[in-house]
């Protein structure tokens, strides 16, 4: 049976795959790294008893069977997949923090400079706008 | 004219067999069902007495801690992580030996609930039904409900009261489709419970609801009800208010603050109330008010048959005053079921779905299969009716 494989795509990233490597011990459990109970629920004193099933063995050949070797695969890919996302989620989530923190300053830099001007720190032309509006 | 012998069984079986998966809170709930092809089924309006035979229904419900509600994450893990292994109980109960020659259709919950659960449940379907080759129906939850009650009561036209931790709805049915009579504003009556339950701390197994029945039914002073607020507004009803003076008063009876003279004795400080007096009064309030917009419904459609449906509805105390509302009734009558088939369960996914599918209206492409959050009763067209 064929390994199984993902690949993303994204505006910013041409290409990512994902496949299996055999000699990492992650494609080789159904016991998942990101896959487990949140850490909310354990602190509240949850006893994990939903943990999916061992790989089933087969009987001759003494090695998991075609579907449980998939699972096993499968798991590790998820894993892969789920550090990728969450990794790009954090990426996002400073880029956003970092052009909300530069537009504060950009807009504390805009008034300084007004009442350097000489401004009173009141933003006149929209006032003059809206006076013009409400005539 | 509706006709239920629209598709044929397959592998010229004369009866229907139908695998339905429900997932959508967090009970997960597979049940194989079997209908026989009735010639009585080509004409009329004959989809509650389909005599349906329940081959398997089993459940199992994920429970959290007391004082913890389910999370979505959590709940999909455990949905996941069970489904294969419920869904193989299931069919050696109902003595399926080969899936692909032996069921016609695989229903599954497509909304509404919560999002990662009905994804989890839905990607088995699918594999399922891709596996072995076996048609899809995507099945309105509530409509499942629905269905289910009617067969089991033999109800044919009810005004329906749908209660659970989801939905709280009063519906009739009108021209194609289960019309939404009155609802909730906001929280669930389930919900309500389920939250106030949690504020008690009392545990979560077999349910947050069952455990605050229990309670009142050991209330002492059942002939003296706490104030409550009675918030029936036209057909609709709002229970967050009443929740949040209900926990308010709890917290303050846990607390111990005195100062709280509807809880304390003015002059010897012993509390006056106990939880069993709040379960109790709390129960008291809100089954009135269902009461109360039921019986409307009632009047407005001519109707004498109630059906609950839906968890709360296996409460023996919401029956039993909905019972006394339908006698004072000319022939009014109450119908409702036990724990088996009002909390979620696989089979009546499978019983409404199987409707569906008899009709001829099944998936067709996998994109039909998507799970939705948001899936009214009322968006249903209901094909197999009058």
């Amino acid at each position: 049976m064929k390994s199984p494989s993902a690949l993303y795509n994204s505006p910013d990233i041409t290409e990512k795959s994902f496949s299996v490597k055999e000699s990492e011990s992650r494609y080789r459990t159904t016991n998942g790294k990101t896959t487990g109970p949140s850490t909310y629920v354990l602190n509240a004193g949850q006893v994990d008893i939903d943990k999916p099933s061992d790989p089933k063995i087969d009987h001759v050949t003494q090695q998991p069977t075609a579907l449980s070797k998939l699972r096993m695969e499968l798991t590790g890919i998820q894993d892969d997949i789920n550090e990728f996302l969450t990794e790009r989620m954090e990426v996002a989530k400073n880029k956003k923090l970092k052009t909300q923190n530069s537009l504060e300053e950009k807009r504390i830099e805009n008034e300084i400079n007004e009442l350097l001007d000489g401004g009173d720190g009141d933003n006149d032309d929209e006032e003059e706008k809206k006076e013009a509006h409400a005539k | 004219m509706v006709n239920l012998n629209t598709v044929e069984p397959r592998n010229g079986r004369d009866y229907y067999i139908a695998l339905g998966l429900e997932g959508s809170a967090n009970k997960l709930g597979v049940g194989v069902i079997k209908h026989p092809r009735l010639a009585s089924m080509s004409g009329g309006d004959n989809s509650h007495n389909c005599e349906v035979e329940i081959l398997s229904n089993i459940r199992d419900t994920y429970v959290t801690p007391p004082g913890e509600g389910f999370l979505p994450r959590d709940t999909a893990r455990h949905h996941r992580n069970w489904v294969i292994r419920i869904i193989k109980q299931a069919l050696e109960k109902a003595q399926i030996m080969d899936p692909r020659l032996d069921i016609d259709v695989i229903c599954f919950t497509r909304g509404p609930g919560m999002g990662a659960p009905l994804h989890s449940v839905a990607i088995a379907a699918r594999t399922c039904s891709l596996m072995w080759e076996v048609p899809l129906v995507g099945v309105n939850h509530c409509v499942g409900h629905i269905e289910m009650g009617r067969e089991i009561t033999k109800a044919k036209n009810p005004v329906v009261l749908y209660v659970s931790g989801g939905n709280t709805q009063v519906i009739a049915y009108s021209e194609n489709r289960y019309r939404i009579f009155g609802e909730t504003l906001d929280v669930a009556i389930g919900n309500c419970l389920d939250r106030f339950a949690r504020t008690l701390k009392i545990p979560n197994a077999p349910s947050p609801g069952y455990n605050i029945e229990q309670l009142a039914k050991n209330c002492k002073n059942k002939d003296k009800l706490i104030e409550l607020p009675y918030t029936v507004k036209g057909m609709d009803l709002s229970m967050s208010g009443i929740l949040a003076y209900i926990d308010s008063l709890a917290k303050d009876l846990f607390r111990g603050n005195k100062k709280n003279k509807l809880i304390f004795d003015r002059e010897t400080g012993e509390p006056k109330i106990t939880v069993e007096d709040l379960c109790y009064s709390l129960q008291e309030n809100l089954f009135a008010m269902l009461v109360e917009i039921t019986e409307r419904a009632m009047a407005h459609v001519n109707a004498s048959q109630v059906l609950i449906v839906g968890g709360v509805g296996s409460n023996t105390r919401l029956q039993e005053m909905m019972g006394q509302m339908c006698k004072d009734r000319a022939n009014g009558r109450v119908h409702a079921t036990d724990e088996r088939f009002c909390i979620d369960n696989g089979v009546m996914i499978a019983q409404a779905g199987l409707l569906q599918y008899r009709m001829g209206d099944y998936v067709k492409d996998l994109s039909e299969t998507v799970v939705t959050q948001k899936f009214r009763t009322d968006e249903v067209y209901v094909s197999w009716r009058e």
